[in-house]
């Protein structure tokens, strides 16, 4: 049954993948920086569906660990000189390792509780950031170092957007394979029966510690990129705001499925765009579809999707009616 | 540093945490009626200052003004409660936390595609000229912040106590269920706990505004509301004003002692560490699970 379900995503998959080969080697530079920072924002999303959709905890500071990744990452590589292929990593490891110490206390946390620490947190980075202006520029913002593969060799805008592509198709990849192995499945029991899986022999916090370290990864991954892809970063990129607008990526696509993070994050990527003419009505219009899709599509886009599929391989037996006399 | 000195801050201090603890008030009041923790509570103290904005321009008197935001923010609430969180009442936890902090920047961005970015500045109700007392100058908006909360506090307590639609109230927080079965409307109440609680709001807004302008971001309030109503444990009127108070002077001596960095990151460690070792705050009883 699963395996019905699944094909039709795997030939999405491949379209995808060839789209995004297609689009970076005919497209220009705008459009291709615009699908480059749609596929780091499927990236956030992919790493927060596994943490909210997957293992059921709430997060309000996604962003934050992405603004580790992206603050960690350009300071690496302007003290210390480390290509991006280095720097890049290192943050992300940096922003798992703050996002498990993050977690420790989180393991005792659920529902609001673990909304207002994560809030708190959120809070703490960003003043953190403002504060220490000698090393993040403060309020004003971080110039991001050009990214080089090595000294000598710098990373050209095209090279820079296949870069991304394959970062994304890696996160897409390994949060598949996650979700399949044992820990993922183990994730996925954390949420829906904690106790069931704790009678099983789950160790539940520590499933849940691991949700949020991976899930920092996966942030730290994405912000790391969208730094060398817009050249600068500010505090103000991170904040409540940014942390919301992933999850309605999330919720907008389907909480706890891959598909739905990946077509979450691409529907609402171009919203901006569209409303390129009059910014200020970005923050309320994902908002309201946040809002809207809470109420009217609680489990997202992706269950329409596999109401499509499910139903024509599985026709879903009707009650008999008991035959009229 | 002379006595007075400490004595203003103290006074400073306390009038700043009268206003987070009327918000963590207006946070707590709903969700112990409902089980909701309105994540976008801060955002009906930037209507309330808004409203409290529109008002002032109009001519109004003080009273009126202050009546007519008290009424917008109760109205508010009730809108929101109806038409947003009852649909998604029951709901997991989640999505009341993201569906409220939603509602929040949807009228914070709303507010300010209409009013721009740009504070504007109204005074307060005794003007801006300091009282002096001796050596002491005194803000009189400072005054007047802390007697609003205590006579909010006041009522309140005498609301939960004394008046039958607050012992319904109390009732339905206690055990929604029985209380149905003993005749009392539980949506009713729901509407009631979102008025009061957003009337709440709007009138920290007002108080506020003088002090900090209108601006779309008075709803950061929130936050330290937050670390209020947590330090209170979340459940109790008295707690709520207790946190609030707290969270006022520790800010505002942190920011004299350690340093201005230190002012805005103290009650966010306090939060974390509070939620760390002791969730149920200072006042609150741990919650016990049968299973």
């Amino acid at each position: 049954m699963f395996d019905t379900a699944l094909r039709p995503v795997h030939i999405l998959y491949g379209t995808g993948a060839l789209l995004v080969l297609l689009a970076g080697t005919t497209l220009g530079s705008y459009p291709s920086y615009l699908i480059s920072l749609a596929l780091i924002n499927v990236i956030a999303a992919v790493g927060l569906n596994l943490l909210v959709g997957n293992s059921g905890q709430i997060s309000l500071c996604h962003s934050s660990f992405m603004a580790i990744g992206a603050y960690g990452s350009s300071m690496l590589t302007a003290m210390f000189g480390l290509p991006f292929w280095l720097s890049i990593p290192c943050a992300a490891l940096g922003a798992a390792a703050v996002g498990a110490l993050l977690g420790m206390p989180a393991r005792r946390l659920s529902g609001i509780y673990l909304a207002l620490a994560t809030l708190a947190f959120l809070q703490i980075v960003q003043i953190a950031i403002e504060e220490s202006a000698d090393f993040t520029g403060g309020v004003r913002g971080l110039d991001v170092p050009k990214a080089f593969f090595w000294p000598s060799v710098p990373v050209g805008p095209r090279s820079l957007f296949f870069v991304v592509a394959g970062a994304c198709a890696l996160s897409i990849w390994s949060a598949a394979n996650l979700l399949k192995s044992k820990l993922g499945r183990e994730i996925n029991a954390a949420r829906l029966s904690p106790h069931a899986a704790q009678a099983l022999g789950v160790s539940v916090a520590r499933v849940k510690l691991t949700a949020f370290a991976l899930s920092a990864a996966y942030a730290g991954l994405a912000g790391g990129l969208l730094s060398l892809v817009v050249g600068f970063v500010e505090p103000n990129e991170f904040g409540i705001s940014a942390a919301l607008r992933q999850l309605t990526f999330i919720v907008v696509g389907g909480m706890g499925s891959l598909a739905g993070s990946v077509l979450g994050a691409l529907a609402l990527s171009g919203l901006p765009e569209l409303l390129r003419s009059a910014k200020e009505y970005s923050d309320l219009a994902s908002a309201l579809i946040l809002l809207a899709s809470l109420l009217f599509m609680p489990r997202g886009l992706v269950t329409l999707w596999q109401h499509l599929t499910v139903r024509t391989a599985h026709p879903v037996a009707r009650p008999h009616r008991s035959p009229a006399k | 540093m002379s006595t007075s000195f400490y004595l203003q801050l103290l006074i400073a201090g306390i009038s700043v945490g009268s206003v987070y603890a009327l918000v963590a008030l207006a946070i707590v009041i709903p969700f112990k009626a409902s089980g909701v923790l309105n994540f976008g509570q801060g955002e009906l103290a930037t209507v309330g200052a808004y409203a409290a904005l529109v008002l002032i321009e109009a001519g109004l008197p003080y009273p009126l003004v202050a009546i007519l935001v008290i009424g917008v923010g109760g109205l508010a609430g009730m809108a929101i409660e109806r038409l947003l969180i009852r649909p998604i009442a029951g709901a997991p936890a989640f999505t009341l936390v993201i569906a409220t902090f939603a509602i929040g920047l949807a009228i914070k961005s709303a507010i300010s595609i209409h009013w721009g970015d740009t504070p504007h500045s109204i005074s307060g109700p005794f003007g801006d000229d300091p009282l002096t007392l001796g050596t002491l100058r005194i803000n009189p908006t400072s005054l007047w912040i802390v007697f609003c909360t205590v006579l909010v506090t006041l009522l309140l307590t005498g609301f939960f106590r004394y008046v039958r639609a607050g012992k319904a109230m109390r009732a339905v927080a206690l055990n929604a269920e029985a209380a149905s079965l003993m005749g009392i409307r539980i949506n009713g109440v729901y509407r009631w706990a979102w008025a009061i609680s957003a009337a709440i709001g709007a009138l920290a807004g007002l108080l506020v505004a003088p002090v900090v302008g209108v601006n779309p971001e008075i709803g950061q309030l929130i936050l330290r509301g937050l670390v209020a109503a947590v330090i209170g444990g979340f459940t109790s009127i008295i707690g709520a004003v207790v946190g609030g108070i707290s969270v006022g002077l520790l800010e505002t001596f942190a920011g004299v002692w350690v340093g201005g960095a230190m002012k805005n990151l103290t009650p966010f460690l306090v939060l974390l560490v509070l939620l760390a070792f002791r969730p149920q705050g200072l006042f609150g009883s741990r919650e016990v699970y049968r299973v």
